[in-house]
């Protein structure tokens, strides 16, 4: 059994579709970032809750950097942007990123553990969603091509990895579907304890598994449906109910059956065994109705689509505030209301008159000020809860960020500077070639989670690894340790190194703990920079997004 | 802050000069540790209470399976018994099979369940739900019964690991899982070698550098720390905190450092060898290791197979507990004996046995736990439970009330209680001391 | 007097029996057949009678699995995996003698010598001892098997067998290794090693499988063949190759290593043609064989499915029929030679 999910399903038929707010939110045509502070503020201002202030350039630089390209920025980075003296810096910074090469693949690494957690690095699914992500592929389609993706289409067939990983089991299909684009765990459907709506919630899970319970995948990997088949489920109470094509608002669905003969139907399910089972069998032609094409229609109708707008832009905010207006992202119900309902719902509507267009979405939120607040929080005074989005949390990287910060970071930062990487084409290599370096990395570290706590592991991998004291503190002059061995000047070597690792000038205590440490250890400088760098590698300022 | 200069005297003996600068970090040390407090538990009264009295556990998991018949629900004479006999226990009409004859002679110890009836009979259910105590359930992910046990037992700042793992073999290898209960609660998983892996100090730096250039990372850390009061943020400076403990307890997985007498009691197999790390574990403080013996899933030769590994048992389980009485350890360690599931009565053809989860047993030692007892009853064959019937939530309800830990009790994930164990199970009261 | 032909090989018929039959031994010149089972009990069957029902000995016997029977004359001795030894009459089917704790451990297999004199035994406890089957004394205990593997696991002593001249005895345990003795003296007159025939995985499993479950003296008994199981990938089932290996064993050389992957599992008899042309390996995993091998060559002439895990059978005076016991099932198997046989063939010798 699993939790409680308090009141999960008697909720859905009262959450109301977008149209019936529409003229009470802000108005469509405001731009996202003010948009979010108003309705930010707002709550802020009425329950008296004090916010931290704007942030400085060097972190912002480092937060926008890392969310929208997924790893730390460089030195050149850093200093270009301290140094701009532009009005528009931090629009300009904004868009050179959501257009850089890094966004896709960083895009991509994030659409990756919201689709498929449990399988990364599945070479084909990330195929697509790097190609999706290039041209800023319609979150729609893109849906659309994960459930009902064209076999005959390269890329279409490897969105529908999405289905063929998941088909072994039709109840973790339901539920993958389910959480992923519409922000509801429907497997506390199953066995919910509320005697007098049980069934109707079962109706639900049930409902949405119909959509799903046709589809099989042959021998050859090919994803298809069955022209027949419902699906039917045994009440507590041992009545056995046959399920209707229900989508979660309650909207059901025709989807037609093929009619056949007994020995018709005999005859194509064995034909369907052979394909499912053996390399050469016939693939019985496609027939009549998709159920997972109708799921798609209904799940994007105008009127039905508020669980598919509300989860995604619910996702985009916690991805990029570090935590969901709804938290957990995976209980979208009114009994789990918004911290901030009309903006969930504002975001949702602008997602969907825009063409679901996520790029838009992203540059709102990091164009607003609720997204630019600092994280730091030294007044005596309790600091706001976090729903209140009036302090930055500091957020654990993703294995995948902090891999290939610590790869930029460990490098000899003159590298990230030469003129000729900066080229798009040309960065895009040295981006793809630093994804496949952070593979093995990245394996090493644990995903963030509710109440996330890093293991001792994690310290011990950095305190005694032949990884970490071979490879990223490498004394040679491709590593960063090299490149500060040869700055003669202590004081210029710490600037470096705090400039690589931090993206920032280090305070006067921070130089002279440092310059402190190197003479101590005159005797063997080289070693004594190598432990400064692996005090900074291993530092809260490089493991999390502040 | 104190001046960071004030911890070098600029002396250029390393020994010396770098004294100070230890001290800062172990206030450091204190000052994380009290910061720290994990949400979640109904009452922190009562967990700080229990992790005073140190209790542990050893769970000894039979990977791949064990036969109830040739271990502890023997059936002599029937078709489906097998050719092993049955011998007394110095408990009072409690017969196991003759392949367990210390472990009969220290049956004051131990309860064995004869009724367990769990249904699931592929490996990796098997094995999710007897270590997590339920069913999974798509979208979560529950923590197995070490995760709870360290997250129960242990201590945040601890010095030692608070839930090892050992799986050496291969086959059906598993690490165990804290789900949601964060990697905190990881096991350290020893699979390939008997130490955990970055345990040791590399060569290529002195030991005094390892020291103090951890004392700098803290120095330059303090900073973001103060200003960034969350539990996950100190919970890296907690981890870079346990490191040098943790090394410490590198010796506690070196055998050499026992009496030969005490490490021939264990026996020379690896099986024995790990259950003598697991008491030096627990008795520096560790509160859960586990003990993987894999691979009993004997499809064929299931006699052959339960005369080998049984005898591997009876000699490693036998001279833990009585390492833990004479040491006074066991009247706070729990010992558990278990697996994914038991063997049909069936003897097939090749003389193996298959997968069964419908009447199986397993057996729970020490804290606790009424010694002597033989709880549930399984029909003349073996095939049904005739009487007492233990879904896997009873048997996590019946571990966590003998340590003393409210099975009842509940976790949140997010606005959502989860009770530890499963909902609807209940304690077997009657093995229960 | 008919003669053998390996192609010819036939089910005659075959017919259930609950539980597992693990041994055999046969009247001469009939189809009375006298099998130890897995219910402790040892029982009487007529396997030429149109409706075979086997008939249990009734007298309280043996506590555990009945693993070794043979007859000679009137008696019949049995043992089972309870380290028992029985004597009974064959015909009242009474005790006529028990010796408890025969062996500490189960007793494996027996072997009658030619002139039905001698029983040897061999057993868990790793020794193989030789009684005289008239007083029920004990001859020899011989030792030479380790009690423990070398991965200091309990080893088991699997299989033992008489030469055709009576003169040497060979045993067979778990790691491979092979004993041969002196009847006359007890003594230990060689030692042969096949390995393959254990496999022990130190990774993925842990633990051990296999050994030599059957061994037989060619009728000059200058070869020695030993049954088993080749080397298995997963020791969970018996999925390995089924292997002979065939020695010369007072030359120390071995001649033949010999495996099937089409039919699996244990060889748990052998049987010499008296020939010397082939040998008859049977046994099994989930299901059973009976192969024919060329002895000159080691290579396979036939083989059939077996209708069981076939743990042993006995063989005709002719060397052209067999009485296999097993798994549920006892089988009836014949291998005669359409030609006639020639006047002036020799007498053959008489099975045990």
């Amino acid at each position: 059994m699993m939790p409680r999910c308090a009141v999960l399903f008697s909720a859905l038929a009262i959450l109301l579709p977008l149209s019936l707010h529409a003229s009470e939110l802000r108005p469509a045509d405001q731009p996202i970032e003010q948009v979010i502070d108003h309705y930010v503020d707002a709550l802020t201002k009425a329950d008296e809750v004090p916010a931290a202030s704007q942030t400085g350039d060097a972190t912002l630089l480092r937060r926008l950097t890392l969310d929208l390209a997924g790893r730390i920025p460089t030195a050149r980075e850093a200093r270009a942007y301290t140094e701009s003296t532009s009005a528009s810096k931090r629009v300009e910074l904004v868009d050179r990123l959501l257009a850089s090469p890094d966004f896709a693949f960083h895009h991509r690494n994030e659409l990756e553990e919201i689709l498929l957690p449990n399988r990364r690095n599945d070479g084909e699914f990330r195929k697509y969603l790097l190609w999706a992500a290039e041209q800023n592929r319609r979150w729609d389609d893109m849906f659309r091509d994960m459930l009902t993706g064209n076999e005959d289409d390269e890329y279409q067939k490897a969105a529908l990895q999405f289905v063929r990983t998941r088909i072994r089991d039709v109840d973790d299909l339901t539920n993958a579907t389910s959480v992923a684009f519409f922000g509801v765990n429907v497997s506390c459907a199953k066995c919910h304890d509320h005697p007098l709506v049980e069934d109707w919630k079962q109706d639900h899970f049930y409902g949405l598994q119909s959509f799903l319970s046709r589809t099989y995948v042959t021998k050859q990997n090919a994803v298809l449906e069955k022209p027949f088949g419902e699906v039917k489920y045994t009440t507590r109470e041992g009545v056995e109910k046959q399920a209707h094509f229900m989508f979660l608002t309650g909207a059901n669905v025709e989807v037609a059956s093929l009619e056949l003969s007994g020995d018709e139907k005999k005859k194509l399910e064995e034909a369907i065994r052979k394909a499912e089972r053996e390399d050469n069998a016939p693939i019985p032609e496609p027939q009549g109705d998709s159920a997972r094409g109708k799921l798609v229609d209904v799940a994007l109708r105008d009127g039905d689509n508020h669980f598919f707008a509300q989860n995604i832009a619910n996702r985009i905010w916690q991805r990029m505030l570090g935590r969901g207006l709804v938290d957990p992202v995976d209980q979208i119900h009114s009994g789990n209301p918004a911290s901030h309902p009309e903006l969930l719902e504002w975001l949702a509507r602008d997602l969907v008159t825009h063409g679901y267009d996520l790029k838009r979405l992203i540059r709102g939120i990091a164009l607003s000020q609720t997204y630019s607040r600092s994280s730091e929080w030294s007044s005596a005074s309790e600091p706001p809860r976090p729903e209140y989005f009036a302090l930055a949390p500091a957020r654990p990287l993703t294995p995948r960020q902090y891999a290939l910060s610590l790869l930029v970071a460990s490098r000899n930062s003159t590298h990230w500077d030469q003129d000729a990487l900066q080229q798009p084409d040309r960065w895009r290599q040295e981006r793809e070639s630093l994804e496949n370096s952070s593979n093995g990395w990245a394996g090493n570290f644990e995903a963030p989670t509710d109440g996330f706590q890093i293991a001792v592991d994690e310290a011990l991998l950095f305190s005694n690894n032949d990884r970490i004291q071979n490879d990223l503190l490498r004394d040679s002059g491709d590593r960063l340790v090299g490149q500060l061995k040869a700055i003669e000047d202590d004081q210029e070597a710490i600037n470096t190194a705090f400039l690589v690792i931090n993206s920032r000038q280090p305070t006067d205590e921070e130089s002279s703990a440092i310059r402190e440490y190197l003479a101590a250890r005159a005797d063997n400088r080289p070693e004594a920079l190598k432990q400064a760098v692996w005090a900074l590698l291993t530092g809260p300022e490089l493991r999390f997004n502040h | 802050m104190t001046r960071p200069g004030s911890y070098f005297s600029g002396s250029n003996d390393h020994g010396l000069s770098r004294r100070g600068f230890l001290g800062a970090t172990a206030a450091g040390a204190a000052t994380f540790a009290a910061d720290t407090r994990l949400d979640g538990f109904k009452s922190e009264a009562l967990a700080a209470e229990l992790r005073k009295q140190n209790k542990n556990v050893i769970l000894l998991w039979l990977a791949g399976g064990a036969s109830q018949f040739e271990t502890f629900d023997p059936k002599p004479g029937r078709p489906t018994g097998g050719p092993y006999r049955a011998i007394p226990t110095n408990a009072t009409g409690v017969h196991i099979s003759e392949l367990l004859p210390r472990i009969a002679a220290r049956m004051q110890h131990t309860a064995i369940i004869r009724s367990l009836y769990t249904k699931v009979t592929d490996h990796g259910g098997g094995a999710t739900l007897m270590e997590t105590g339920r069913r999974p359930a798509p979208g979560f992910s529950y923590p197995d019964i070490g995760a709870v046990v360290a997250r129960e037992l242990g201590r945040i700042d601890s010095q030692v690991p608070d839930y090892v793992s050992m799986y050496t073999s291969t086959e059906g290898r598993r690490k165990g899982t804290s789900g949601f209960l964060g990697a905190r609660y990881s096991p350290m998983f020893l699979a390939e070698n008997m130490v955990p892996e970055n345990i040791r100090r590399l060569e290529t730096i002195s030991d005094i550098d390892h020291r103090d250039r951890a004392a700098l990372r803290d120095v330059l850390a303090k900073r973001f720390n103060q200003t960034h009061q969350s539990s996950t943020v100190a919970s890296q400076t907690t981890a870079y905190h346990r490191v040098r403990g943790i090394m410490a307890s590198e010796k506690l997985f070196d055998i050499e450092q026992e009496p030969e007498a005490m490490r021939q009691k264990y026996g020379p197999l690896q099986f024995g060898q790990q259950c003598l790390i697991a008491r030096r574990l627990i008795e520096a403080g560790v509160p859960f290791v586990k003990v993987a013996r894999a691979w009993w899933d004997s499809h064929g030769q299931n006699f052959e197979t339960h005369r080998e590994l049984c005898a591997d048992l009876d000699q490693a389980m036998s001279a833990l507990l009585d390492d833990l009485a004479e040491r006074g350890l066991l009247e706070n360690t729990l010992v558990i004996t278990l697996g994914e599931f038991g063997r049909t009565p069936n003897i097939n053809a090749s003389l193996g046995r298959d997968h069964f989860a419908n009447a199986w047993s397993c057996s729970l030692s020490g804290c606790g736990i009424r010694g002597g007892v033989a709880y549930g009853r399984t029909d003349e064959d073996g095939h049904n439970v005739a009487d007492g019937p233990v879904k896997a939530g009873d048997l996590f309800a019946t571990i966590l009330s003998a340590l003393g830990i409210d099975p009842e009790s509940e976790y949140y994930l997010g606005s959502r209680p989860l009770p530890l164990a499963d909902f609807g199970s209940k304690a077997v009261k009657e093995v229960l001391a | 007097m008919a003669l053998s032909d390996p192609t010819k090989l036939k089910k005659v018929r075959d017919f259930g029996v609950s539980g597992i039959a693990f041994c055999v031994a046969r009247t001469p010149a009939s189809g009375q057949l006298y099998f130890g089972h897995s219910d402790f009990k040892l029982y009487e069957v007529d396997a030429l009678a149109e409706k075979p029902e086997p008939k249990a000995f009734t007298a309280a016997g043996h506590e555990s699995y009945v693993t070794g029977v043979a007859l000679s004359g009137k008696q019949i001795v049995s043992g089972a995996y309870d380290g028992r030894l029985i004597w009974w009459n064959a015909e009242s089917k009474e005790v006529v003698r028990t010796v408890e704790k025969a062996h500490e451990l189960w007793i494996r297999r027996f072997a009658t010598s030619p002139d039905g004199a001698l029983v040897a035994s061999v057993a868990d406890d790793m020794l193989a001892k030789v009684w005289d089957v008239e007083s029920g004394k004990l001859v020899f205990t011989l030792k030479d098997h380790q009690t423990l593997t070398p991965n200091n696991y309990p080893s088991m002593l699997y299989a033992v067998a008489f030469s055709p001249d009576g003169k040497w005895l060979a045993t067979g345990d778990k790691t491979g290794h092979i004993a041969i003795w002196e009847v006359a003296t007890g003594k230990k007159v060689g030692e042969l090693e096949a390995p393959v025939m254990y496999t022990w995985d130190p990774r993925q499993r842990r633990h051990s499988i296999g050994g030599i479950r059957s061994l037989a003296f060619s009728h000059d008994s200058q070869l020695l063949a030993a049954g088993g199981i080749g080397t298995i990938g997963n020791i969970d089932h018996l999925g390995g190759p089924s292997r002979v290996e065939v020695f010369d064993w007072q030359k120390g050389e071995r001649k033949h290593e010999i495996e099937d992957s089409k039919l699996q599992g244990l060889v748990e008899q052998i049987e010499f043609d008296p020939s010397g042309k082939w040998l008859l390996a049977a046994g099994g995993d989930h299901g059973g064989f009976v192969t024919f091998y060329d002895v000159a060559t080691g290579k396979m002439i036939h083989q059939d499915k077996a209708p069981m895990h076939v743990h042993q059978f006995a063989i005709n005076e002719d060397h052209t029929e067999i009485f296999a016991v097993g798994h549920g099932r006892i089988a009836h198997f014949d291998f005669k030679s359409d030609r006639p046989a020639p006047p002036a063939a020799p007498p053959l010798p008489e099975s045990a």
